[in-house]
């Protein structure tokens, strides 16, 4: 129910936007995108207006005039200063983004316990529903707007607008100054769509700066969509049309996430959806007569207006067939048998891992050979004609599903299986087998799971291990398509880092291999920085012996070499790999569509270092990168790194009939949010709630996006949970804003308080609980005076528009007293004038230079360290992972740990605790990494204790 | 009424694709006047009607309209005294907008816009009245939007509604041109009602010899951005179309035409 009327609601409050974009995009003829950032100023001036006790309505008009000034704005580009109206459009958009942070003041502003309209409106409830009783008010509004709108358009003023649009030629001959109606147009346009972004702000309360992200693509859909349904000249209906399509957009949202569509192939259906619209209309017009060609041809067919009926009615039906699917798919019958055929190409460490991982991720989730499936493992043993008739064998006996391991296998798979969904796993590259172009645009039966070598860290890694101007030495074969791919990998990572220089090789067979190597050698390569490249690989042994004779280190991404003598190595764990096809098949078997299933990269990382290696080479490995390695070969044996898989804890107790679901929101995909995720999973995990209560996690990320975290959590509380988990702060914005029944744990997020769901720890919104992560400020200033006694003044940057920033200088300011420092401060606006501020700074005589919460500076990162490493002063910041990137010292969450401590919370809801009388924890982040060749570098000594604990604030819980 | 005095630009100056419509255009024309324009293509005609509505500025030489000044003024600003009729019925109608909101339009002309209703029951019945005088059946549909109706039926009201707000000056470009011979002929007997009516001063670019001779009062004939010869009225009656070729020929042997521009003319104009 709150799904759908929901979504009712937010159609309607876009719909402002979709008539903003109508009288630009249809009446003006004039592609404005301005739009998406007259959102949000509309949006940003209301709020801080609402937040200083502005009386709401007012607040709507004022960012009605705002986003109308910025609409004056593009539009005074374009007509005084001749600038094409798409780029007038994106440069004050540009602008905006800036201006919308002045307004701001931070990138967040929460409305949550302010009077807004939708206070009022509520005051005079009857006692309905209070989201049913909205959604009557906004469609009042609408009507309102609606009729007002079609009178304005029959207007002398409204006549000539729209003459202006439809041929501005026709309105400059009858008298009609065009530039000036232009402007008006534009202004009105992004007056609406700032009335919208202002009106959403209010309802899901709060703004916020990235808010318009997407927008103009939203209106012209509403538009587009408005115009399939209803098509005719008549000013009223194509009014009513937008604002129908707005709604009937929303409600395509809604339904696509309730018949669990993924939200990223959300984003493709709407985009093509309105492609092929335009196609049409751009068809239509072109059949008027101006030209012929193949789209006039194209809209001499589809000129007929039943076909716009024929697009719409063919979207809403693959939407109520896919429905139809989800809801006839049902958990695994017991009665049926499942036959899963799997090929590997041969008996090989990597592909025996992955099958062995698939096997027993397979059984995990359920499916017990012999009992309720059939699985028939085969090995072509590196026979490339076996491998076909392996094929061919699971064709004729009919197969319900074929798993390849290897690149050779998936290739001839797919090359012979079309009718039956195949699954592959340890494949590096999927594209250039034509498996697929795209992760989500493949062939319609073929999915599975891939991984490239992450050649970036990999750089990034041995920068950090050897951190000095460097020849770095390669070699591959041309011939090979994954090797390419690998290389332009690692050409990209080497332009990032100035220090090194590639010298390569090329090779066209084992054979040469020894050759090359040696030629690396006197090319003056001082370190081998292998692709993976099965030419190579096959004669591996040559380059390690020309590696050894010349003391040159090997770097690769193949754990399995990391015995023969190479310092370390970056890949893959290949038996995770194995899982993830089990988990593919599994949602194949359970009704899904391998079409439907974007390709996956593969999630776990392996990290292997050589100790023995790095000590004959005089090369200091830091703790930080020790304590992420899965692997390390020390002493002549290979033993588990501290970052290693732990192994599957045996199964709990299970309660009998018990099937509990957690709705996971996230907000984006960056990668503290992933790592807080994974915290919260292995936490679940390792409790056994997930067991015990036969749970399922169902994970969404909104894609940054405001209005479709709006939804999915509005599709959470419609499809009753039975727990909720958010991880990042819009997250939790959104979701508390719509639910205030189901129990829900947050996690990464800095200041709740400030947010209005809570007052105190223990006074908050009764049913949400979770974890607040403040910046250390004032332990890091204590690690400061510890590390350099002497030291007197204190270097910080720091960008004034970011509250969270703010926040945190204010601290500093507080806590440098104590310790008898002195803070010398500069300001940025943008990440561009980060090193000039850092100059500025740099000569006032600092000591050392510090940066916390600010992500405008923090983006600037690899060049402040650059400048500091330079000029020998010592960088300290607030996360512990900066010390890969040129932070000297740093002490601050680890989000792995956050999201531990968020699934810990979690668990103890889940076993019934209520999150009324759990308080929210101020988790004290204290994680410290330290960066001791930089420190070694630029003469400072950390104390022998710090070290310690920078060792021993892993193994803290 | 309309003072052209030297009038001259060049496109695309100092380029290869440097043009030079208008090289020095002197022209008087008096109030009521009806000239007929002819010359080959290219020849500066359209030009100078573009210049006259303010379409570009000229870069020397002046215009007055009516004893003002215009030489400097935006083309909608000269539009509340000028109407035109271009030769493609498509440029001078809206065609997603009804009959009536274009007429609206025309009649909006040099008049002052307010947010009010304009379009009225009673500016709704005048228009039906002078739709009525196109003989077309338009009267009837005035709320179908212009880009359901012929070419010929559009030119019509390009014309009636160049005339809507009785301008100072009417321009036509060859407005007949794209039309078939009968909605020409229609579209010409309108030109010529109401240009009588109001007396309008008009400037018409023709092809047809035809049309140059049985129309208006004068005929200019221009070449290379100049005008090359102006016939009066007293002269135009007494002469043919064959007569006009003559005097291709002698312009001619005074060696203001070349060979093959005497053809093209013979060609069009024959
Ligand atoms: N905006 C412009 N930019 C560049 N050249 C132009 C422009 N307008 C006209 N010209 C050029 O000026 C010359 C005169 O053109 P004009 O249209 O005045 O001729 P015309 O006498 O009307 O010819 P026609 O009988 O073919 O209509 C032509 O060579 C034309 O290409
Ligand atoms: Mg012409």
């Amino acid at each position: 129910m709150e799904l759908w009327v929901g979504a009712i609601c937010l159609g309607l409050v876009y719909a402002f936007t979709g008539i903003g974009i109508f009288i630009t995009f249809r009446v003006h003829n004039f592609p404005d995108i301005t739009v998406d950032g007259s959102f949000t100023l509309g949006a940003a001036v209301g709020a801080v207006l609402i937040a200083s006790g502005a009386n709401p309505f007012v607040s709507i008009l004022a960012a009605f005039v705002a986003a109308a000034l910025a609409g004056v704005v593009t539009a005074a580009i374009h007509t005084k200063l001749n600038v094409n109206g798409l780029l007038a459009g994106i440069l004050v958009m540009t602008g905006l983004y800036s201006v919308n942070l002045h307004v701001m003041a931070r990138s967040n502003i929460p409305l949550l316990d302010k009077t807004t309209c939708f206070t009022y409106l509520q005051s005079v409830n009857p006692g309905m529903h209070p989201e049913v009783w909205t959604c009557c008010g906004l469609v009042l509004l609408n009507v309102l707007f609606w009729l007002l709108m079609t009178l304005f358009l029959k207007t002398d003023y409204g006549i000539t607008m729209r003459a202006v649009g439809n041929n501005p030629d026709m309105a400059a001959a009858n008298g009609v100054h065009v530039n000036a109606y232009k402007t008006f147009g534009l202004a009105l346009a992004n007056g609406f769509a700032g009335v919208s972004g202002c009106l959403v702000a209010q309802y899901q309360g709060f703004a916020d700066i990235g808010m318009g992200i997407g927008t103009v693509l939203m209106g012209l859909a509403a538009v587009i969509i408005g115009e399939s349904v209803i098509s005719s000249p008549s000013v009223a209906a194509q009014v009513f049309g937008v604002l129908l399509g707005s709604v009937i957009f929303r409600l395509m949202i809604a339904f696509a996430l309730s018949i669990g569509m993924n939200p990223i192939d959300l984003k493709l259906l709407t985009a093509f959806f309105v492609l092929l619209t335009l196609v049409i209309s751009a068809g239509v017009a072109r059949g008027k007569g101006e030209k012929g060609g193949v789209l006039g041809a194209l809209g001499t067919v589809l000129k007929l207006r039943r076909f716009r009926y024929v697009t719409a009615g063919a979207v809403l039906a693959i939407l109520a067939f896919l429905g139809y699917r989800h809801y006839t798919k049902g958990p695994l019958r017991t009665g049926q048998e499942y036959r899963i055929g799997v090929v590997q190409y041969t008996s090989h460490e990597v592909l025996d891992s992955a099958r062995d991982g698939f096997v027993a991720e397979l059984k995990r989730l359920g499916y017990q050979p012999g009992q309720n499936c059939k699985l028939q493992l085969e090995n072509a043993n590196g026979d490339m004609p076996t491998v076909s008739s392996i094929i061919d064998k699971f064709n004729t006996e009919k197969l319900d599903i074929v798993v390849t391991i290897s690149t050779p296998c998936t290739q001839a798979a797919i090359n012979k299986i079309t009718d039956r969904p195949i699954v592959f796993t340890t494949v590096a590259n999927p594209f250039v087998i034509g498996a697929g172009k795209t992760e989500t645009d493949h062939l319609p039966n073929v999915t599975g799971a891939y991984g490239e070598a992450r050649m970036d860290k990999i750089v990034n890694i041995v920068h950090t291990l050897i951190p000095r101007k460097l020849k770095v030495g390669t070699i591959w074969n041309p011939a090979l398509a994954n090797s390419v791919v690998h290389l332009g990998n690692l050409k990209k990572a080497l332009a990032s880092c100035p220090d090194y220089t590639l010298v390569e090789t090329t090779v066209t067979s084992t054979s040469e291999v020894y050759e090359a190597a040696n030629a690396l050698n006197n090319k003056g390569a001082e370190l081998f920085l292998l692709i993976s490249d099965n030419t190579v690989f096959s004669a591996f042994d040559s380059v390690m012996k020309v590696a050894r004779r010349n003391n040159i280190p090997v770097f690769l991404s193949n754990l399995d070499r990391l015995q023969d003598g190479t310092l370390g190595c970056l890949g893959f764990d290949f038996s995770g790999a194995g899982a993830q096809g089990a988990q593919l098949v599994d949602r194949i078997l359970k009704g899904e569509k391998p079409s439907g299933i974007p390709f996956e990269h593969y999630r776990d990382e392996t990290f292997g270092l050589n100790l023995d290696a790095a000590k004959n080479f005089g090369i200091t490995i830091p703790d930080e990168f020790i304590k992420q390695a899965t692997f390390l070969h020390k002493d002549g044996k290979r033993v588990p790194g501290p970052a290693a898989r732990k192994a599957a804890e045996g199964p709990g107790p299970a309660v009998p009939g018990a099937h509990k679901r957690i709705a996971l929101l996230v907000f984006n995909d960056n990668i503290i949010l992933r790592q807080t995720i994974g915290g919260v999973m292995e936490e679940l995990e390792k409790s056994g709630v997930l067991r015990k209560y036969n749970m399922t996690v169902d994970t969404k990320s909104a894609q940054g996006e405001f209005a479709m975290a709006q939804s999915i959590a509005q599709d959470f509380v419609r499809q009753q949970y039975d727990y909720i988990i958010t991880i990042s702060t819009p997250a939790l914005q959104v979701t508390a804003q719509v639910n205030k029944k189901i129990p829900h744990v947050f996690g990464a997020v800095t200041d709740p308080y400030r947010m209005g769901v809570a007052k105190t720890s223990a006074e908050h919104q009764p049913n949400l609980t979770g974890v607040a992560s403040f910046q250390p400020i004032a332990a890091t200033v204590a690690l400061m005076r510890k590390v350099l006694p002497n030291a007197k003044r204190i270097g910080i940057v720091w960008n004034p528009a970011e509250a969270c920033s703010e926040a945190c200088t204010y601290k500093t300011r507080e806590v440098v007293k104590d310790y008898g420092f002195e803070l010398i401060e500069a300001t940025v606006s943008g990440t561009g004038e980060v090193p000039d501020a850092l100059r500025s700074v740099l000569g006032r005589k600092v000591d050392i230079f510090f940066t916390s919460g600010d992500n405008t500076v923090n983006l600037a990162r690899p060049t402040i360290a650059q400048i500091l490493r330079e000029k020998k002063i010592p960088y300290f910041t607030n996360a512990p992972n900066d010390v890969l990137q040129g932070s000297c010292v740093s002490i601050g969450a680890d989000y792995v740990e956050v999201g531990r401590e968020t699934g810990r919370m979690a668990v103890r809801v889940i076993n019934g605790e209520d999150p009324r009388t759990i308080p929210i924890k101020d988790y004290v982040p204290k994680k410290i990494a330290v960066n001791l060749p930089l420190a070694r570098e630029i003469g400072i000594t950390i104390p022998e204790d710090v070290v310690k604990q920078a060792e021993s604030s892993e193994k803290q819980p | 009424m309309i003072t052209i005095r030297d009038l001259r630009k060049t496109f695309n100056a100092g380029t290869a694709n440097e043009v030079r419509p208008l090289r020095g255009v002197n022209l008087e024309v008096k109030e009521g006047d009806f000239v007929t324009i002819i010359g080959t293509n290219g020849s500066g005609k359209s030009s100078l009607l573009n210049a006259v509505a303010g379409k570009f500025l000229p870069d020397s030489g002046s215009i007055l309209i009516g004893g003002e000044d215009v030489t400097r003024k935006w083309d909608w600003q000269r539009a509340r005294h000028i109407a035109r009729v271009f030769q493609n019925p498509f440029t001078g109608t809206a065609p997603d907008m009804t009959i009536a909101e274009n007429l609206h339009i025309a009649w909006l002309r040099g008049r002052t816009h307010y947010p009010r209703l304009g379009l009225n029951a009673g500016r709704r019945s005048a228009y039906r009245e002078q739709v009525r005088q196109l003989e077309m059946q338009l009267e009837d549909r005035l709320d179908n939007v212009i880009g359901t109706l012929s070419g010929g039926q559009r030119q019509a009201l390009t014309l009636l509604m160049a005339v809507l707000s009785q301008p100072k000056v009417l321009l036509l470009d060859e407005h007949t041109a794209a039309l078939d011979p009968k909605t020409a002929a229609q579209v010409i007997k309108l030109t010529r009602r109401f240009v009588e009516k109001d007396r309008l001063t008009t400037l018409m670019v023709t092809h047809s010899m035809q049309q140059a001779l049985e129309l208006g009062n004068r005929t200019i004939m221009m070449n290379a951005g100049q005008i090359i010869e102006d016939i009066p009225l007293e002269e135009k009656r007494h002469h043919t179309v064959e007569d006009l070729l003559d005097k291709f020929a002698e312009l001619r042997k005074t060696e203001q035409l070349t060979e093959e521009m005497l053809e093209s003319l013979r060609r069009e104009y024959a």
